[in-house]
């Protein structure tokens, strides 16, 4: 019948999703004990995002939904990225100087501020 | 020239849906203020943020993660046989399910946080770590995971009270409500898949 | 017949209500009640400020007041007063619908925004609190001694009830629209609920999570925040005003929208441009996302960070200023008439101008470090959220007094008090202007004796404003219970709100409502009714 065809393919999917959720999390997990320097925080957010996206497109049903849903999930996501990257304007190009009373910084700051003449 | 107006709703099954997904964007909103926190905190202190991640649990981080992946993929089946006459008789059991795997996290998670509590990772007076950044990390840490506990802990009731709803064949535990229920549900695990590498996973390697 | 108002006498049935046009009115009512304690502490504050010396009040009972007058009158009193009153009454009358998506949800909205802000009363009863609204740190986190995490409990539980209603507007504006509805056949005041609503449910969360910061920094003591642990303070200001800046277009969008129902009608003209006002309304709400660290030019943030604000905030009055040409062009050839309503909004087109075009001059870097925190600042935002926005709500608040209450009020003393204000506004506020350019800065409550003159004014000004305020109160509860019957439409206005009874039955319309094919089919050679009789 049309309607168990559909539900078995339903639920291969939700199963082969979920595997790959779980390997993708171990992957997450492995690749966190290699030093990749500064990759290992990408790798992980990479993976996060691919997760993440499983969820949405095939938990979620994102790949189902009209325009105006996948809309209401793309402005979430896009002023949430324009509130990181405008902030982040700001912290990447601010000359930085550090206090007396203030810990030893722990990065060298991107611009030091010029001395005062 | 002019037409009379429908004063019944349009189209019932979309308002609910609608409404859910509009809620999860403010929520988007509400946990991105943290993320931008916490890369200030990673970009700032990246020692002190390297040290208190390797002080926490990573592998009861794992479990969770691996208990709430699954947890999703079982909600996602309950809404499925929801919509299948001949699986119907299944939901109500992987609603009851997905509400205890949730039940298991926050069990794992009290366990995470009693440890945590008595190894002096709870920052205050007597915070263990010395490194410059170490507390904010788990300033952050607590109100990152104590929010999305908090979130859970509604998303379980909801999914309990939908489960033994269903079972009784109530009006109110149909499609429509499980399908929103489950979009919650999958939100609040999308969150915790980037919680997961952002506060276990950093500089393991160290 | 009976309408809303007689289906259910007792209070029950009205704390358990779910028509919105009920929820309206409880919201109307607590507004009104915290707009009469914010004007308390406003005026404290001007009676203080009429003389240079610190007389009346300690600085710390100063601080105490102008902060309560600003998280009073921000979040309890301006962000929900248009959305929340006539938006919940009005939007599903202008849609031809029954209620609202969510009613219970409407409810719920409105029990939330009581209990936040009786817990900030609580908190001001208690003791107070003087951070100023802003709640900078680590002053607020690490300094202050008074009751800093209380108040903001109250700020953080009255900012799900603007989510909540923002999501409940945005639900029903895209599924509760009649089929013969599309976008631009809506009227202008439900674009202006729909953007305003588009922020209060992705702007208020960043509120909540800040608030929540707060709340931990304070509590763990440790912080984030704080550069005496290589915390950032910039960092709370990016999180405050990413939620704040928005804030305002949640204060100014509605009001527009109701000054484009009134304009067009007192006109008798279309409005004049309308899909352009429409877009105009979006881009003011996206635009507006982008300018927030125009409040923090002198803080210490970057300069390229300065600078591309800067060009965004400029960028950010195009939109506003189309539409005030729009509004002016819309007045050519009609056939004006000055009832209140109208003089309200007309008031609201000049004063907005006056405090959008001030804004320009604090969005420019050079000038921006002189003007700031001096009183320039706080003439420019007064001039947009009282000379525009009070002015708008007491527009729409006249408008559809009718609608809402079956009753006109007195037209004569109505034109009074709409004077009154007016008059009053502009004596309070202009010469701070002058006071700002001069350098008298914010928040201080003792002065130089060479600003007294101009003090003295503004507290003069403040006198007359209060006794504008103060009137309508007198004239709408008279109307009440003398106030002559209104007919569905005494104004002649157009919209589907018209077409039912004043008040409207519990279920909103007798007759499904009919949806005109032109939006705002308004022609000045139309007869328009009758003016009112005078009381």
């Amino acid at each position: 019948m049309v309607d168990r065809r559909r539900f078995s393919h339903t639920a291969l999917t939700l199963g082969l999703a979920w595997i790959a959720l779980l390997l993708l999390m171990l992957a997450s997990l492995g690749s966190s004990y290699l030093n990749l320097g500064p990759w290992n925080a990408v790798s992980g957010l990479v993976i996060a995002t691919l997760k993440a996206a499983i969820v949405a497109w095939l938990f979620m049903r994102l790949r189902e939904s009209g325009p105006l849903i996948r809309l209401v999930a793309i402005a979430g996501l896009g002023l949430w990225s324009i509130q990181i990257g405008l902030s982040s304007v700001d912290y990447a190009t601010r000359a930085v100087t550090p206090a007396a009373i203030q810990s030893p910084q722990q990065l060298p700051p991107l611009q030091a501020a010029s001395r005062p003449h | 020239m002019s037409s009379a107006a429908l004063t019944e709703p349009k189209d019932e099954p979309d308002i609910g849906k609608l409404g859910m997904w509009v809620f999860l964007a403010s929520e988007v909103l509400f946990f991105g203020g943290l993320f931008l926190a916490y890369l200030y905190g990673r970009t700032h202190w990246p020692q002190g943020w390297s040290t208190a991640s390797r002080h926490t649990d990573v592998v009861l981080g794992t479990v969770n993660t691996a208990l709430l992946l699954t947890s999703s993929a079982v909600v996602a089946l309950a809404v499925a046989c929801e919509e299948d006459a001949t699986q119907r008789r299944w939901t109500a059991r992987l609603l009851a399910l997905t509400a205890a795997l949730g039940t298991a996290f926050l069990v794992v998670k009290g366990f995470e946080w009693h440890a945590e509590w008595d190894e002096h990772l709870v920052p205050g007076p007597s915070f263990a770590l010395d490194v410059p950044g170490a507390q904010e990390f788990f300033v952050l840490y607590f109100v990152m995971t104590g929010l999305h506990g908090v979130h859970m802990i509604a998303g379980i009731a909801v999914l309990a009270v939908l489960a033994r709803g269903r079972s009784r064949r109530r009006e109110w535990a149909g499609a429509r409500q499980i399908e929103v229920a489950a979009l919650y549900w999958h939100f609040v695990d999308i969150v915790w898949i980037f919680l997961y590498p952002l506060l276990y996973l950093v500089q393991r390697h160290g | 017949m009976t309408s809303y108002l007689d289906d259910g006498l007792t209070i029950r049935s009205w704390l358990t209500t779910t028509d919105h046009k009920r929820i309206a009115i409880l919201y109307a009512i607590a507004i009104t009640a915290f707009f009469f304690i914010g004007g308390a502490a406003a005026t404290i504050i001007r009676m203080e400020l009429a003389t240079p010396a610190g007389d009346l009040v300690s600085h710390d009972a100063y601080n105490k007041l102008f902060t309560a007058h600003g998280v009073i009158m921000v979040w309890l009193f301006l962000i929900p007063s248009i959305p929340s009153v006539l938006g919940n009454f009005l939007l599903p009358l202008m849609l031809g619908a029954k209620d609202l998506a969510f009613p219970r949800l409407n409810l719920l909205s409105w029990y939330l925004y009581l209990a936040g802000g009786l817990v900030t009363l609580e908190a001001l009863l208690l003791g107070g609190v003087d951070t100023g609204w802003t709640f900078y740190t680590p002053y607020s986190t690490m300094f202050s001694n008074t009751y800093v995490v209380l108040t903001l409990v109250g700020v953080f539980i009255t900012g799900f009830s603007s989510i909540l209603t923002g999501l409940n507007f945005i639900v029903t504006l895209h599924t509760l629209r009649p089929p013969a509805m599309g976008w631009f056949k809506l009227p202008l005041f439900a674009w202006g609920m729909y953007a305003t609503s588009l922020i209060l449910v992705l702007a208020t969360p960043v509120l909540a999570i800040t608030t929540l910061l707060l709340i931990a920094e304070r509590l763990f003591q440790i912080g984030i925040f704080d550069p005496a642990y290589g915390g950032d303070p910039l960092l709370f200001q990016h999180l405050f005003w990413f939620y704040s800046h928005p804030a305002v277009y949640v204060m100014i969008l509605p009001a527009m929208g109701v000054v484009s129902e009134i304009i067009p009608c007192f006109a008798r003209r279309p409005v004049y441009g309308y899909r352009s006002m429409a877009y105009a309304i979006l881009t003011i709400a996206s635009v507006g996302f982008l300018v927030w660290g125009h409040h923090m030019f002198v803080s210490g943030q970057s300069l390229a960070a300065s600078m591309t604000f800067s060009l965004l905030s400029f960028i950010v009055a195009i939109p506003s200023a189309i539409k005030v040409f729009n509004w002016t062009a819309t007045l050519y050839k009609g056939s004006i008439r000055f009832d209140a309503p109208m003089l309200y909004a007309l008031g609201f087109v000049g004063l907005f101008t006056i405090g959008g075009l001030t804004g320009l001059f604090l969005a420019s870097l050079a000038l921006d470090v002189h003007l700031t925190d001096t009183y320039f600042v706080i003439a420019h935002f007064h001039y947009i959220m009282v000379g525009g926005a009070v002015m708008a709500y007491f527009a729409g608040l006249h408008f559809w007094w009718p609608k809402a209450t079956g009753r006109m009020y007195s037209e004569v003393w109505a034109r009074i008090a709409a004077v009154l204000v007016f008059v009053g506004f502009n004596l309070t506020f202009f010469p701070q202007f002058i006071l700002g350019v001069e350098g008298m800065p914010r928040r201080y409550h003792a002065y130089p004796p060479q600003f007294q003159v101009l003090n003295l004014l503004s507290s003069a000004g403040a006198g007359v404003l209060a006794v504008g305020y103060l009137l309508p109160l007198v004239y709408f509860a008279w109307s009440m219970r003398h106030g002559a019957s209104a007919g569905p439409n005494p104004f002649g206005a157009k919209g589907l709100e018209w077409q039912t009874r004043s008040p409207p039955p519990t279920g909103n319309f007798d007759h499904p409502p009919v949806v005109p094919d032109i939006v705002y089919d308004y022609a000045p050679d139309e007869p328009a009714p009758a003016p009112e009789p005078a009381p």
